[in-house]
């Protein structure tokens, strides 16, 4: 049983009386443990495929199964539940949040799973340690450089212990050599058993992954395996 | 998300924005504790009234008072003996409803003792005076059916009289002292308390006995304290039999007929029977009246109403305008953090768990509020007390303060409604992308 399974999926958009075909009949698996790079230009509907991937949003038509839940048709609890549970997001501008610092920022989405106070902090903590923040815990995202900022980001993603994590151009703001160190981390990641998605406009960032999918106009053009 | 996350979250926020955040609470401090000052406000004048309605004879006192014939009936003036101890008998008889009936004779006498002299109004009353008229005795006996029976001189005295004859000596060495009315020499069997208003008894404990100038006002109780009080027959005997050599006590005509109704449920009832028994005495002449402190006292309540009702409307607008100032508030703070709603969507958050949050957050501000408005109310309320000290201390009660807290509570709710709906309804992708 593949973690997503994407049927004929489309996500049509309505602006006016014109029609948007974000995506188009799109069919997709992806297996447990895969590292996978959705690739494309700025516009190709690649953002609109993570979106529905990462729980965001419901496709138009078509079905949709993410962990074995079928969400083709699924209302906004549904899919916060879904996401809370069974996803894990990394940004290109981090997305912390400012006033919170970093143990805090890392336990977020445990707050949400109705988690004791002590046994967030415990998990915050351990995996302040996993992702090398445990100096840091009493800091605020601004005090971090932008490695760091992403490294919290990435223990935020962690913490739940989801199924898959998304990472939407997660080396976009950092130098190369940072992005780099990132990089590693979502091999090393993976490595170590977790599912990882992985949206760039970069092929040689995509490079890093062992299967690239190819997204253009709404549809997938291609899929290699580096 | 439990409510005690939300809680730590939204006082996280306010704290963070201090100034902002005081600046939403001011309206509803204002409103709670003009509301509280308000309530605190009629409730002390509603205690120092009733107080004062209870010590002139309350609801059940009834006075029997002579009305100017009307001018068709005039020839007929002659035929009604007026207000006579007849009147007393018939509605003792034939007015059960009646429980005390008091006629008394009024004189305006020289009171002496030893070198001090004065010119005081001397009632002559039956026992039942002390009832109807409210008497408390400092100390002595009341005047019995024995003194009224013999025409004894005993004299049962207020005591600003007993004050003014006797000031070195404390009232129960005022007992046993001869006052002379007219000449005539009275034993003081009694001395009445000191009627004061709750005000000025607080102020005379407080200032060790001195009366302060603040106290120099209308005093409602001076001519109870300036009671002079002789049986009803020595009035007669001594000083009013000699004046119209027809007169005999039964006919002398009385200075006031004053009752006390036993039972208020049956008020109207009670009235009625008096005047049918008074129309027999009075021979069908309609030159009496029955004057009630009903109106008085339907008046008085009817004012404290509209004070309560005035007072409560400014200070429920200022609560709603308090409440309009958190909306503005939470309005802005959430299109500010969009991007954090989309962040906290994006982790898992359901559209409740943002409304929560939100709805916390502007009740807290709102409680926050409340509870400042109860400190400023305390302050207020002590300022009051040292501008205008009066009989009508405002009292601060707990139910003003849970129900003024309460409808601040109540209004940060209302205004919390629509923004946290704006915010809960957030889309998360749009949030996210938010700049």
């Amino acid at each position: 049983m593949p973690l997503v399974h994407l049927e004929g999926v489309s996500k049509i958009y309505r602006v006016g009386d014109q029609e948007i075909r974000a995506l188009d009949s799109v069919d997709l698996q992806i297996g447990a443990g895969e590292f996978v790079s959705i690739i494309g230009p700025s516009g190709s509907g690649k953002s609109t495929l993570m979106h529905l991937l990462g729980c965001l949003d419901s496709p138009t038509s078509g079905r949709m199964r993410i962990c074995g839940n079928d969400l083709s048709s699924a209302s906004q609890n549904r899919l916060a539940d879904v996401r809370n549970r069974e996803i894990g997001f990394v940004f290109q501008s981090f997305n912390l949040l400012q006033k919170l610092d970093v143990i805090q920022n890392i336990e977020l989405p445990l707050v949400y799973s109705g988690l004791p106070a002590a046994e967030r902090r415990r998990r915050a903590e351990q995996v302040a340690r996993d992702v090398g923040l445990a100096d840091r815990a009493a800091n605020r995202p601004i005090q971090l450089s932008g490695g760091q900022c992403q490294r919290v980001a990435i223990g935020r993603a962690l913490v739940n212990n989801p199924s898959i994590i998304f990472a939407d151009e997660p080396t976009g703001n950092l130098d190369s050599s940072t992005g780099r160190m990132i990089l590693q981390m979502f091999k090393d990641l993976n490595a170590s058993g977790k599912t990882i998605v992985l949206v760039t406009h970069d092929s040689d960032i995509a490079a890093v992954s062992r299967r690239v999918i190819e997204i253009h106009d709404g549809k997938i053009r291609r899929e290699y395996f580096p | 998300m439990n409510l005690l996350v939300a809680l730590q979250i939204g006082l996280r926020e306010i704290a963070s924005h201090k100034f902002r955040s005081f600046l939403s609470m001011l309206g509803i401090v204002l409103g709670v504790s003009s509301l509280i000052s308000t309530l605190a406000l009629t409730a002390g004048i509603e205690r120092g009234t009733r107080a004062f309605m209870q010590q002139v004879g309350g609801l059940e006192y009834v006075s029997v008072v002579n009305k100017e014939i009307s001018t068709q009936m005039f020839d007929f003036w002659n035929f009604s003996p007026g207000r006579t101890l007849r009147d007393a008998r018939a509605i003792s008889e034939s007015a059960p409803l009646i429980s005390h009936i008091s006629p008394s004779l009024t004189l305006a006498a020289a009171v002496s003792s030893g070198a001090k002299s004065e010119r005081k109004e001397v009632q002559g009353v039956f026992p039942d005076y002390f009832v109807v008229a409210r008497h408390e005795l400092a100390v002595g006996r009341f005047l019995t059916d024995l003194d009224v029976e013999r025409g004894l001189h005993s004299a049962v005295v207020g005591d600003a009289i007993a004050g003014l004859f006797w000031p070195d000596l404390n009232p129960s060495a005022v007992v046993g002292k001869t006052l002379l009315i007219n000449s005539r020499p009275f034993e003081v069997v009694g001395v009445l308390q000191k009627y004061e208003r709750e005000e000025d008894k607080r102020r005379r404990i407080s200032s060790g006995g001195k009366v302060s100038r603040f106290a120099q006002k209308w005093d409602p109780f001076h001519k109870k304290n300036e009671s002079i009080l002789i049986p009803y027959s020595t009035m007669f005997f001594d000083f009013r039999a000699g004046l119209f050599p027809l007169d005999s006590m039964e006919s002398v005509r009385l200075d006031s007929l004053t009752l006390r109704v036993g039972d208020l449920t049956h008020f109207r009832a009670a009235l009625d029977q008096v005047r049918s028994a008074l129309s027999v005495t009075h021979r069908g002449v309609d030159d009496f009246d029955l004057e009630t402190r009903e109106e008085w006292f339907d008046r008085m309540e009817s004012s404290m109403r509209a004070t309560r009702l005035s007072g409560g409307l400014i200070a429920t607008i200022s609560l709603v305008v308090g409440g309009i100032g958190i909306m503005n508030i939470m309005l802005a703070s959430i299109s500010e953090r969009v991007r954090e709603i989309g962040i906290r969507l994006a982790v898992g958050a359901r559209g409740r768990d943002i409304f929560i949050q939100i709805m916390v957050e502007s009740i807290s501000i709102a409680l926050i509020g409340g509870v400042l408005g109860v400190v400023a109310a305390f302050g207020l309320i002590e300022i009051l007390k040292l501008i205008d000290p009066n009989e009508n201390t405002p009292v601060m009660t707990f139910g003003g303060i849970v129900f003024s807290v309460g409808f601040a509570v109540l209004a940060g709710l209302l205004s919390g409604i629509y923004p946290a709906l704006r915010a809960s309804r957030l889309n998360p992708i749009a949030a996210l992308r938010y700049e």
